[in-house]
């Protein structure tokens, strides 16, 4: 599922943080300090050893305070004098040419995805969108990386830099222009995506009346009919109609259809409804029973699963338990307020340990608990297919264990709006594995475009932050350089926390030169390593030295894996506001850093050297 | 010409090093200048002399390894002055896919002159340096005199009060060196201040009132261009409408005062016999300040 971990809402995120993380800002102004130091003392060591001590000193010293009273002589006309620029030149290096690739890519794309899928929406989202971030960040990638250097090349930047144009105003004009290439691009990339996707999948069937059986109502008055689809684009629907002639499909890789008489044996099917989805969930707290009935944090492990998914034994008291706030009949506005339901959304993974019968499906059980009272709904069953969303909308009129007739909305949810969600496994020896995410309640689906524009936001937060580095980085090397180093940025933000751990110690085997050491004598990440002088040598070194270079590189890294929501997309969910938000606001961040740092290379580089 | 100090230099040194800080080049040793509002000011030498180097460090794009620039009495290095100052690259170094138009307008925009004023000052320069025509060509399609002139106008868009023009004339037609030189005339008579090197000793001594004499990076000889020029025992007469006999009394004046009539025609280039001797000169005992006359 998409979301695995959790998303804290804006403000937390961006003050106080979650329970082991600091908030964004104090982070942000941790390591801008720590950058500062740094480069204050390598700044420092660099103009003494040109200068001598004291005049380096007293350079640094210089250095700093004016640029501090530069930053604040930015002039609006200067940057977008430069970023207009910046557009140009990208004009000239013919971007345009990305948008043909990007055609290119999609025409090929009709050849070799296939509609006839389970999910055909899934695989299509997730082909061009992929495809878009990639070409996206190459774009991004090319431009910024190149743009300083070749004005050096062509020593352009000497006429540049000796009108009043601040060097700050010459790095952000062009992350700026840059970032508007990189928006028109991304937004031509978005709307043709969504217009390919919409028209790859688009087809239609036809009604087979030969498939047609009456359904008689229980005073045997004629009650509509049922019957099914000609098969088309690889699948076919059933579908009921009522009385009149109207009715919908069944939902067949990922999609209904709706059904219109339109007179005597005919009848309209509409185009495919649903592929694209933005559900919207909001989850609730985990926590599980286990077989002897004692309450834990986690289920029980089966060994290969990824830990932060536990599971529960079936057919005994173990139970996985949801507790979900803020819970009222509002969450289903559409019916009647008699009629409403509670909309829930689970998805199982199971774990089999026998064969069970073949071609069954597991059973499961829903219970509904008001955590105040104790009041618990009977048991409701359900199959549970693996990994599988499975919409279940549970009736507002239910029975209590005592076969009492009770309401959802009024007797389950407790005063402060709370209500717990208990679902169990009914097969001896099979297990349900559940992660936090796994249930939810499901409100009404947000609007897909807006979704869909959502992830455009955040493969465009991506690429702003690879121009931004790329721009800055440029100050000091040469294109290539650049590029490399910006492509070395990007595989480590991927691999963040992979990096982190290292660094940390989380990991095993050890720091770099450790590694080496285990290379070169065969010795796997396990093996304790003799306790000689060398490997001594060796593990104090990167735990002195590597090692803590690695978690300050690390405070510096974007996590660019937890920047793409083409996953959110691809699996039908709404791209969470605070999500963007949080993309946006890191963004930014880097935007202004990276300005700050780059106005500090630019300004002590020796332009015509 | 008035006494305020517009430039001036302190024991200015250079030396470029190479990647690893190895020296490589000493391009400037120990030099002193000192250019006062209103001056045309030549810096003159053979080919990697120098010229380049000192202008460079003056507009802040070296930093000196010893010794100051100052410009407008504060340090090079200060982004500040640039809004006083115009410069006019050895090569015109110009983005080649702009026209002239989005050119002067780039460059105008970075001086955050307002919509209007830029265009104004757009067609007054577009105007003056005669490309009317080209315009609306981007400037990959220009020659290179047209090039040199659309770098001149850049370097005038702020109406700068210093003005640095490295080479000035290259790659300018006569009518095209003619022009420059007037301009260059023009604009000390609008009371700016201008620096300008070059190899073309013509150039100099047509528009310079200051000169400075580089080789090897070291200042060779300092003044001002008519002193210089004066060659204390050589009397130059000119005159118009002297008769034959006239002119055959004068020969006889100075016969019998024992001097030696050099020539009673016009004067020829004597800048180039002066740059002549001091490079000669300096060649033969390197290190020392030539010609102090
Ligand atoms: N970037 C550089 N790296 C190393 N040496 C350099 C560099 N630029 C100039 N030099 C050296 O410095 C010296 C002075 O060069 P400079 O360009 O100032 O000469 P110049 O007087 O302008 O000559 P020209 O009349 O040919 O333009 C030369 O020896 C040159 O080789
Ligand atoms: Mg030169």
């Amino acid at each position: 599922m998409v979301v695995e971990q959790q998303l804290l809402p804006y403000f937390q995120w961006l003050l106080t943080g979650g329970e082991n993380s600091l908030g964004a800002l104090p982070s942000f102004f941790f390591v801008f300090l720590g950058v500062a130091m740094a480069a204050l003392v390598i700044g420092f060591a660099i103009a003494a050893s040109r200068y001598g001590i004291l005049r380096g000193g007293d350079v640094t010293y210089k250095t700093v305070s004016e640029g501090l009273s530069e930053l604040l002589q930015t002039a609006p006309r200067r940057v977008w004098a430069i970023a207009r620029l910046a557009i140009k030149e990208s004009m000239r290096r013919r971007v345009a040419v990305a948008l043909g690739v990007f055609f290119l890519v999609l025409l090929f794309a009709n050849w070799f995805l296939s509609t006839n899928h389970q999910e055909p929406a899934r695989l299509y989202l997730s082909f061009v969108l992929t495809a878009s971030t990639y070409l996206v960040l190459g774009v991004a990638l090319l431009l910024s990386a190149f743009s300083l250097p070749n004005d050096f090349k062509t020593k352009t930047i000497y006429t540049v830099v000796t009108k009043p144009v601040r060097a700050g105003e010459i790095i952000l004009g062009r992350i700026i222009g840059f970032t508007i290439v990189i928006t028109g691009l991304l937004a031509i990339m978005g709307v043709g995506s969504y217009i390919f996707v919409v028209r790859s999948l688009d087809h239609s069937h036809t009604v087979e009346l030969e498939s047609f059986q009456v359904v008689t109502g229980p005073a045997g008055e004629d009650a509509g009919k049922k019957g099914t689809t000609s098969r088309d684009a690889g699948h076919r629907h059933e579908l009921t109609l009522d009385a009149e002639g109207n009715g919908e499909t069944t939902v067949e890789n990922g999609h209904t259809h709706a059904i219109e008489s339109i007179g005597e044996n005919k009848y309209r099917v509409s185009p495919p409804l649903g592929f694209i989805r933005a559900r919207v969930p909001q989850y609730g707290k985990l926590r599980f029973i286990d077989r002897s009935g004692a309450a834990k944090d986690t289920g029980i492990s089966v060994g290969s699963e990824w830990t932060y998914r536990s599971f529960i034994d079936g057919n005994t008291p173990a139970t996985a338990i949801w507790t979900f706030d803020n819970v009222s009949d509002a969450v289903d506005p559409k019916p009647p307020e008699a009629e409403r339901s509670l909309p829930l959304s689970l998805i199982v993974r199971v774990f089999k340990t026998h064969k069970g019968v073949i071609g069954q499906a597991l059973q499961g059980t829903i219970q509904l608990r008001n955590p105040e009272s104790q009041l618990t709904s009977e048991p409701l069953p359900f199959d549970a297919q693996d990994q599988q969303v499975d919409d279940i909308d549970i009736p507002r009129k239910l029975l209590s264990q005592s076969r009492q007739e009770i309401d959802l909305f009024k007797d389950l949810v407790s005063k402060d709006g709370k209500i717990e969600v208990l679902v169990k496994c009914l097969d001896r020896g099979q297990y349900f594995g559940f992660a936090q995410a796994d249930c939810y309640i499901r409100h009404p689906d947000g609007s897909p475009i807006a979704s869909f524009a959502k992830v455009c936001v955040s493969i465009w937060v991506q690429a702003v932050i690879v121009v931004s580095v790329g721009v800055t980085i440029s100050t000091l090397v040469s294109g290539p350089v650049a590029m490399l180093f910006v492509v070395g940025f990007i595989i480590l933000g991927f691999w963040r926390q992979d990096f982190v751990d290292i660094a940390t110690g989380k990991s095993y085997g050890g720091g770099p030169a450790e590694s080496v050491v285990r290379i070169a004598t065969q010795a796997n990440v396990m093996v304790q390593l003799e306790d000689t002088l060398l490997n001594n040598l060796v593990s104090g070194f990167d735990k002195y030295f590597a090692k803590p270079i690695m978690w300050a590189v690390a405070q510096t890294l974007p996590d660019f894996r937890s920047f793409s929501t083409v996953r959110y997309a691809a699996d039908g969910y709404n791209v969470p506001w605070d999500r963007v938000f949080q993309d946006v606001t890191v963004c930014l961040g880097y935007v202004i850093g990276l300005s700050i740092l780059g106005y500090f290379l630019l300004r002590t580089r020796e332009v015509a050297k | 010409m008035s006494e305020e100090i517009i430039l001036q230099t302190r024991a200015l040194s250079k030396v470029y090093r190479d990647f690893w800080g190895r020296q490589k080049v000493r391009a400037l040793k120990g030099l002193d200048l000192e250019v006062r509002r209103g001056e045309v000011f030549g810096l003159l030498g053979p080919n990697g002399s120098g010229k380049t180097t000192t202008i460079k460090l003056l507009l802040g794009l070296l930093f000196p390894t010893e010794g100051e620039a100052l410009v407008f009495g504060k340090p090079a290095s200060d982004v500040a002055k640039n809004e006083r100052l115009g410069y006019l690259p050895e090569e015109s170094y110009l983005y080649r896919f702009l026209t002239a138009d989005e050119t002067l307008d780039f460059y105008g925009r970075l001086f955050d002159m307002p919509s209007d004023v830029r265009r104004q000052r757009i067609d007054e320069l577009i105007e003056m340096v005669g490309l009317q025509k080209a315009r609306k060509r981007q400037l990959q399609e220009y020659s290179k005199g047209m090039t040199r002139r659309i770098g001149l106008a850049q370097a005038l868009i702020n109406d700068p009060e210093l003005i640095m023009l490295d080479e000035p004339t290259s790659g300018l037609d006569p009518i095209g060196t003619r022009e420059m030189k007037d301009m260059i005339l023009r604009l000390k008579d609008e009371g700016k201040t201008i620096v300008m090197c070059s190899h073309l000793l013509a150039d100099v001594q047509d528009v310079c009132d200051r000169i400075a004499i580089l080789h090897q990076g070291e200042l060779k000889e300092l003044g001002r261009v008519d002193e210089l020029l004066k060659v204390a025992d050589v009397t130059q007469i000119r005159a118009k409408n002297l008769s034959v006999d006239c002119q055959q009394e004068l020969r006889d004046v100075i016969s019998r005062h024992h001097g030696e009539l050099v020539s009673l025609d016009n004067p020829t280039t004597t800048l180039e016999e002066l740059f002549l001797d001091i490079v000669r000169d300096s060649e033969a005992r390197p290190g020392r300040r030539a010609g102090v006359k």
